[in-house]
């Protein structure tokens, strides 16, 4: 209990006015412009010192009001701070100051760097009054320091939180594996650590995939020397058997788990105060978004690879060489939804010297719709190389989907083409097929006829037909709607936009090109191709 | 004097460099250029008064970060000066380059301010404990020294 001197309802206010500035308070430095002042202005106050101590008592800062705190008075001030008493006569250095004696108090924290407090005292101050107060200030200084180690946890919570946030949105943005390990140590450093490696393994042993430091030189100096590469990979290799060999205030590593399967490791590098190294669950948590993040694009990647080599099975690894026709066919996958498209395209030479070129287009995506595309491509193909006419072979494929239930239907196109001299006749048959075009060679581009109804449908096939004769220079053009139906951001099609202009600019280009270039147009003209994209040309050579 | 020289076009990347720091180390005096080309004159100016560091944004019109590393590095008398390039670019073609011309650090700008703030302020740190010259230093040590990295 502190007694009233007279200047108690003072005292009072002061520290009521310094507790409530302990809120505003930010830094510890800002502490000590608080505390110091008012017990200063006490009566037969000539200094206050304030020390900060390290672990093992190490004095890392001094802080002081009045009389200061430099040169040999640091000195003084720690022998003082070492002494246990809580009043220490003053020595003849301070004497010689008008300070007789010095009212010590120690200031604890939890998890904080602790305090000395020393009021240099004269004669005339009253110093029991005084410890009181030393003791009130100390109680504010602790609920400072207490309040300061609570905000300074959320911010970093709060930051943690941020990160996991941004680094989750930033992987999950990419299913490309390489760029997903590029961005995952990025974001670590230097807001986690200083430097962060990716490692995967592959064949068993750990690969380095990637890596970022915040000096950027001191990482090309780590790389650069085989014993640290080595050291490395060794902890790496050992992290996946859980008994990695490390210095947990230089490195954490991290391993990489995905779906049950470990698939690399994450290597933390600090070069900060330990306390700053963040808690191994929160480096946990970002290592197994990352790892997540990784086998995510690992298997997309896969299932792309496998969609292109599906792709090129539902479709001919060459197609024939007919004398007097030039021949050529691309396709372009719409890659929007990493699924099988349905388009085939298939040239047939019959023993006759006729010529099939088929098209199609099963409605639909996936694996379903892909199976029924080369189910459709081989039916046709093997009938119409048995000779059976085009529209007997599409009536067997139309009673085979309706056999099957599916509901999926075809649209489909056969251009017979017979020599007649130097030209070749065509037969155009179609089931619900977009129309062919037909490029003369001194013409402008004309669309055929198309007609009928899509196979699936009907009991009985419809069809549309229609004859046109190829001379020498002609091209014949079939093609599936997604180069027509490809549209620009208004909505318009290329078919309405540019595609007579395209194909007059190409008139006079190989059949490769011509395929290619319509093709490529088309893509570049949409706006988000969803698509495919299958043209067949067959041009009659020159004599 | 100044430590760190800021050259950043959008001025609201501008104001969140000045908070972020102003709050982290209240102690960096800061001075702020909005191009590649305002800043390089500061810089090769004789008798210039020069910072520790230097923090780039990547893209800005006319004489981009990548471009004031270029600079930078081709002289001789700034090599102790430290280059941090600070963008939101992805492209990692982008760090290959400005390493390559001799960047120190290629740092992510993050959305979120406090982690924004926390970001350059361990940059500060890192490069503030630092001697400027960028000397290779050991960052892994070898098996059984548990003391910390020098």
């Amino acid at each position: 209990m502190v007694s009233d001197n007279g200047d108690g309802e003072d005292w009072a206010c002061t520290l009521h006015a310094m507790w409530t500035s302990v809120a505003m308070i930010g830094v510890r430095d800002e502490l000590a412009e608080l505390v110091l002042p008012p017990l200063l202005a006490q009566p037969g106050v000539a200094g206050v010192w304030g020390l900060r101590h390290a672990d093992g008592g190490v004095v890392i800062a001094y802080r002081w009001a009045g009389l200061d705190l430099e040169g040999e008075r640091r000195g003084v001030a720690e022998r003082i701070a070492a002494d246990k008493s809580t009043e220490i006569a003053a020595d003849a250095d301070l004497r010689a100051l008008g300070v007789t004696r010095v009212l010590k108090a120690h200031l604890e924290v939890g998890g904080e760097p602790s305090g000395t407090f020393m009021l240099l005292i004269d004669d005339t101050a009253d110093a029991g009054v005084l410890a009181g107060r030393l003791a009130q200030v100390v109680d504010v200084t602790r609920e400072a320091l207490r309040r300061l180690a609570a905000g300074r946890l959320e911010q970093q919570q709060h930051i943690r939180d941020a990160l996991l946030a941004e680094a989750s949105l930033q992987m999950d943005a990419v299913l490309d594996t390489t760029q997903t390990m590029n961005r995952i140590p990025r974001m670590a450093v230097p807001a986690i650590a200083e430097g962060c490696l990716v490692y995967v393994y592959d064949g068993g042993k750990p690969v380095l995939r990637s890596s970022v430091h915040v000096d950027r030189r001191r990482l090309s100096a780590m790389l650069a020397d085989p014993a640290t590469v080595d050291r490395l990979a060794t902890i790496a290799l050992e992290a996946a058997s859980g008994v990695p060999d490390f210095d947990g205030t230089v490195m954490n590593p991290q391993v990489l788990r995905a779906r049950g399967r470990v698939i690399g490791v994450l290597i933390f590098l600090f070069d900060r105060e330990p306390e700053r190294i963040p808690p191994v669950a929160f480096l946990r948590d970002i290592a197994s978004r990352a790892a997540l993040a990784i086998d995510n694009s690992t298997l997309y990647e896969q299932r792309r690879d496998e969609i292109m080599t599906l792709q090129r099975h539902l479709l001919p690894s060459r197609l024939p060489s007919v004398e007097g026709l030039s021949i050529a066919a691309s396709y372009a996958v719409g890659d929007q939804h990493l699924e099988v498209g349905g388009d085939f395209y298939d040239v047939v030479v019959r023993d006759d010297g006729t010529v099939a070129a088929l098209i199609g287009d099963v409605c639909g995506r996936g694996v379903d719709a892909a199976a029924l595309t080369g189910m459709a491509r081989h039916t046709l193909a093997a009938l119409v190389d048995e000779r059976l006419p085009a529209s007997r072979a599409m009536s067997r494929l139309n009673a085979r989907l309706r056999l099957d239930g599916s509901w999926r239907f075809v649209t489909a196109g056969v251009a017979m083409l017979r020599p007649a001299g130097e030209n070749f006749d065509v037969q155009w048959l179609s089931a619900g097929h977009p129309a062919p075009i037909l490029l003369r060679r001194d013409a402008p581009p004309r669309r055929g006829r198309g007609g009928g109804v899509p196979l699936g449908i009907l009991p009985e096939p419809r069809f549309g037909r229609s004859r046109v004769r190829l001379a020498p220079g002609d091209t014949l053009v079939i093609f599936t709607d997604g180069l027509t139906e490809s549209r620009d951001p208004q909505g318009r099609m290329f078919e309405d936009g540019a595609l007579t202009e395209t194909l007059d600019q190409l008139r006079d280009a190989p059949v490769e090109t011509l395929v290619n270039e319509l093709s490529r147009a088309a893509a570049a003209y949409g706006d988000a191709r969803a698509d495919d994209i299958a043209v067949l040309a067959i041009r009659v050579e020159l004599p | 004097m100044t430590d760190l020289f800021v050259v950043e076009d959008s001025p609201e990347d501008t104001e969140a460099i000045a908070r972020a720091i102003g709050r982290s180390h209240p102690d960096v005096r800061m001075e702020f250029f909005r191009s590649g080309s305002e800043v390089l004159p500061r810089l090769t100016e004789p008798g210039a008064d020069l910072p520790s560091m230097v923090l780039l944004d990547l893209n800005m019109p006319g004489e981009s970060g990548l471009d004031v590393v270029r600079h930078v590095r081709a002289q001789p008398h700034l090599a102790g000066l430290t280059l941090v390039v600070f963008t939101s670019s992805e492209e990692q073609a982008e760090a290959d380059a400005c390493y390559a011309a001799g960047a120190d650090s290629y740092i992510y700008k993050p959305l979120n301010f406090a982690l924004f703030q926390s970001v350059l302020s361990r940059t500060l740190d890192y490069w503030g404990s630092r001697p400027s010259g960028n000397v290779a230093l050991t960052v892994v040590p070898p098996p059984g020294d548990s003391s910390a990295q020098t």
